[in-house]
């Protein structure tokens, strides 16, 4: 039997959007993406659809969008949300890469993509794409290249180019996902003003504690089933874990495992991006790098790996300067925003211990090794699956473990959270936590966000405008 | 150890589009497309050393006419430079002494050929191409064309963001490393399948979000063109003014005031 979902006093005349026993199978998988979910939205709403990853989210809103090809489907659909124009588009989605939506070379160009198609006159793009930037705190960004854009910047940007076509229903896959605290409150306001215009708003998301004040209801998504609706967002979903005693910050007088001084970057039409970094880190420390977007974390954390070489300055890891992937293998592990770009083998004990034959390892130290970090980071039951055809979740995980297989003294976890739900996070956390302690790795996370356990980090540095600063813990 | 100072960095990758104004930024993407045809295929087709040098002199002015720098060559000819090595070491070996010259012509107009393309990647916008390309073709091969050529440079710097993840755990993926057979199955396995992977999925996430914003849903489509000086906003002539018949831009404008 289904359980079925209605807006509060949603009459026929009244719905945006209404969805019966709509079911959805990928092609080529055996178990369906999505199944018996029925619900309603009525006009002016904003619905909440939240679950753990890979629960089904972001295919219903491609199911709804209609940008889903191929697959078996059952059940309907109906839109009811019409344009209000005829250079406005009724259904608009905003996308959960935001990289990877991104066509255009410039802000500009971006923004004004979807007008173009709908055949907007060359002066209304021109007030749109104004409107759109100022709305997500892009103004004066319009002649910028993307490529100058961080992820958090990219993020503002495809919403831009979303809300530029004057959809009436909107759709959004994970749109805090690359915001920092302050965008996430701008992002709240915009949608709160939006939902007063009339504009029917269905937002997928893990993160729900910024969104309490606008989403009317909630659904809750578990393997591809509607299994609750709520007017307050549901439990478990908002509480980071409970503030706990901090470790005494150990090794304070350990050996060095990273000494930075005047630190400098400059990138081209952006300016400096680093000013003058200095910074010691202790071997074991954990350390928590939170800063805005754009702010230069990620460019510090390709410094630290020899990905970027800085424009002066000095910097040291473990008393060898000037680090190249080279000198680094097995001795500095990176986590990339995209796990993607770091696995290739056939499967996930391959992939795990690719670093390790790399090390000449002998074959027993191998397989030890890589049985006890497929255990840490509870992917053992995925040993001899294919990585490439494993959920994102599963994917960060596999990549986790490749970078922590060799035990390197120092972890460098760049927005490591991302694409992951809470109870994933405080498992990712958990994992290092472990790491740090026996091991003695030092691990530095760089996020926008704090942890979902502000007792986990020993230190706590703000990376704002390129320069750094130690906050109290 | 003292890193030294790099501030003449002027892109990050090759043939990244570089927004800055120059006669070449200006000029349209059509006038390109015949200039980039017409020196590459004279690096074809050149023969004696006179006229090859000649060609260089004309390439680099031509670059120099799109205002990039020196670091943005050599950004753009590194690839092409390894090549180039391995060119003249197999005319070299093949030839002795005498296949210095023959290797040497070969490369240079192998770089030569890449140039105006690198330029034209360089100074046209992804919306020039496509109106430029429009008038030639329907635009929705113009929109295929365009982003296959927009994501060149994406793919570069992909290549470049996976070669060094892949350095950091180990691969063999340096070009004095791949001068021995037994690493060439590092540029598969760490480099190629990983870029393959993400082609596919960035081409399929490209062509939903195109797709997502109405893309090919008219016959035609209409071109912004940003202007050197704003035009008087349709604001001005107030609500149901001309080009905002139904006062809708005042609504977005109310919409947007506040935030």
């Amino acid at each position: 039997m289904t359980a079925a979902f209605c807006g509060a006093d949603a009459g026929r005349e009244d719905r945006a959007l209404a969805i019966s026993e709509l079911g959805y199978r990928y092609p080529g998988t055996a178990d369906p993406a999505l199944s018996g979910i029925s619900f309603s939205v009525a006009r002016g709403e904003c619905v909440c659809i939240t679950g753990n990853s890979g629960c089904g989210k972001s295919t219903l809103l491609m199911l709804i969008k209609d940008v889903l090809h191929g697959g078996t489907r059952s059940g309907s659909i109906e839109v009811s949300a019409v344009s209000r124009h005829f250079s406005d588009l009724a259904v608009a989605i905003l996308f959960q890469d935001p990289e990877s939506q991104i066509v255009c070379s410039t802000v500009a160009e971006e923004v004004a993509f979807g007008p173009e198609n709908l055949c907007v006159s060359p002066g209304e793009i021109g007030a749109r794409i104004e409107d759109a930037l100022a709305a997500v705190g892009l103004a004066g960004y319009a002649s910028r290249s993307v490529d100058r854009l961080s992820a958090g910047e990219k993020q503002r940007l495809a919403l831009a180019s979303v809300l530029s076509l004057n959809p009436s229903l909107l759709l959004l896959d994970e749109p805090t996902s690359q915001l920092d605290a302050h965008q996430k409150a701008e992002f709240c306001r915009l949608l709160d003003r939006l939902k007063r215009f009339g504009y029917t708003i269905i937002l997928a998301e893990h993160d729900l504690a910024p969104l309490a004040q606008v989403v009317d209801r909630y659904l809750v998504l578990d393997r591809g089933r509607l299994v609750e609706e709520a007017i307050q967002a549901p439990a478990g979903s908002l509480s980071p874990v409970p503030d706990r005693a901090r470790r005494a910050v150990g090794n304070a007088a350990g050996p060095t495992a990273v000494s930075i001084s005047g630190l400098r970057l400059r990138y081209p039409e952006v300016g400096e991006v680093l000013k003058g970094i200095d910074l010691q880190i202790r071997q074991g420390e954990r350390i928590h790098l939170i800063g805005r977007n754009g702010a230069g974390k990620s460019t510090l954390l390709r410094c630290l790996s020899g990905l970027e070489r800085s424009g002066s300055g000095k910097l040291e890891l473990h008393g060898v300067g000037a680090p190249r992937p080279e000198k680094l293998a097995g001795k500095v592990g990176v986590l990339f925003q995209n796990p993607v770009r770091q696995l290739f083998c056939e499967t996930v004990a391959e992939e795990v211990s690719f670093t390790l034959r790399r090390m000449g390892l002998s074959s027993p130290e191998i397989r030890q090794l890589t049985a006890r970090v497929l255990d840490d980071c509870n992917i053992a039951h995925l040993a001899e699956r294919a990585p490439l055809t494993l959920s994102f979740g599963e994917q960060h995980r596999v990549a986790l473990a490749a970078a922590l297989a060799p035990r390197p003294y120092l972890l460098l976890l760049d927005e490591p959270f991302s694409g992951l739900d809470l109870p994933q996070r405080t498992a990712l956390l958990e994992t290092l936590r472990l790491l740090s302690e026996q091991s003695g790795t030092t691990v530095l996370i760089a996020s926008h966000d704090e942890l979902p356990d502000r007792a986990w980090p020993d230190r706590k540095l703000t990376l704002e405008r390129g320069i750094l600063h130690e906050l109290a813990p | 150890m003292n890193l030294p100072l790099r501030q003449k960095r002027s892109s990050d990758y090759a043939c990244q589009y570089l927004t800055h104004d120059s006669p070449l930024h200006r000029l349209g993407a059509g006038w390109k497309i015949a200039a980039t045809t017409l020196l590459s295929a004279c690096a074809v087709g050149v023969r004696t050393p006179e006229a090859l040098t000649l060609l260089v002199l004309v390439t680099l002015g031509y670059y120099a006419l799109a205002r990039l720098t020196l670091y943005d060559l050599w950004r753009d000819l590194r690839l092409v430079v390894w090549q180039s090595a391995l060119i003249i070491a197999a005319y070299l070996a093949l030839r002795g002494a005498k296949g210095l010259m023959p290797g040497l012509r070969t490369s240079v107009q192998i770089m030569v050929f890449y140039l105006p393309g690198a330029v034209f990647l360089r100074t046209t916008s992804t919306r020039d191409v496509m109106a430029g390309l429009r008038r030639i073709v329907p635009y929705r091969l113009s929109f295929l064309l365009t982003t296959s050529i927009r994501f060149i440079p994406f793919f570069l710097r992909e290549m470049d963001e996976i070669t060094t993840a892949q350095r950091l755990r180990g691969a063999r993926l340096l070009p004095r490393q791949q001068l021995d057979p037994r690493n060439w199955p590092d540029l598969f396995h760490c480099l190629l399948l990983p870029l393959m992977v993400r082609a596919l999925k960035t081409a399929e996430a490209v062509s939903r979000s195109a797709e997502a914003r109405g893309f090919g849903l008219h016959r035609e489509r209409t071109y912004y063109a940003p202007q050197p000086e704003s035009p008087p906003s349709p604001m001005a002539a107030g609500a149901g003014g001309m080009g905002d018949p139904a006062g809708r831009l005042t609504k977005r404008r109310e919409l947007y005031d506040d935030l």
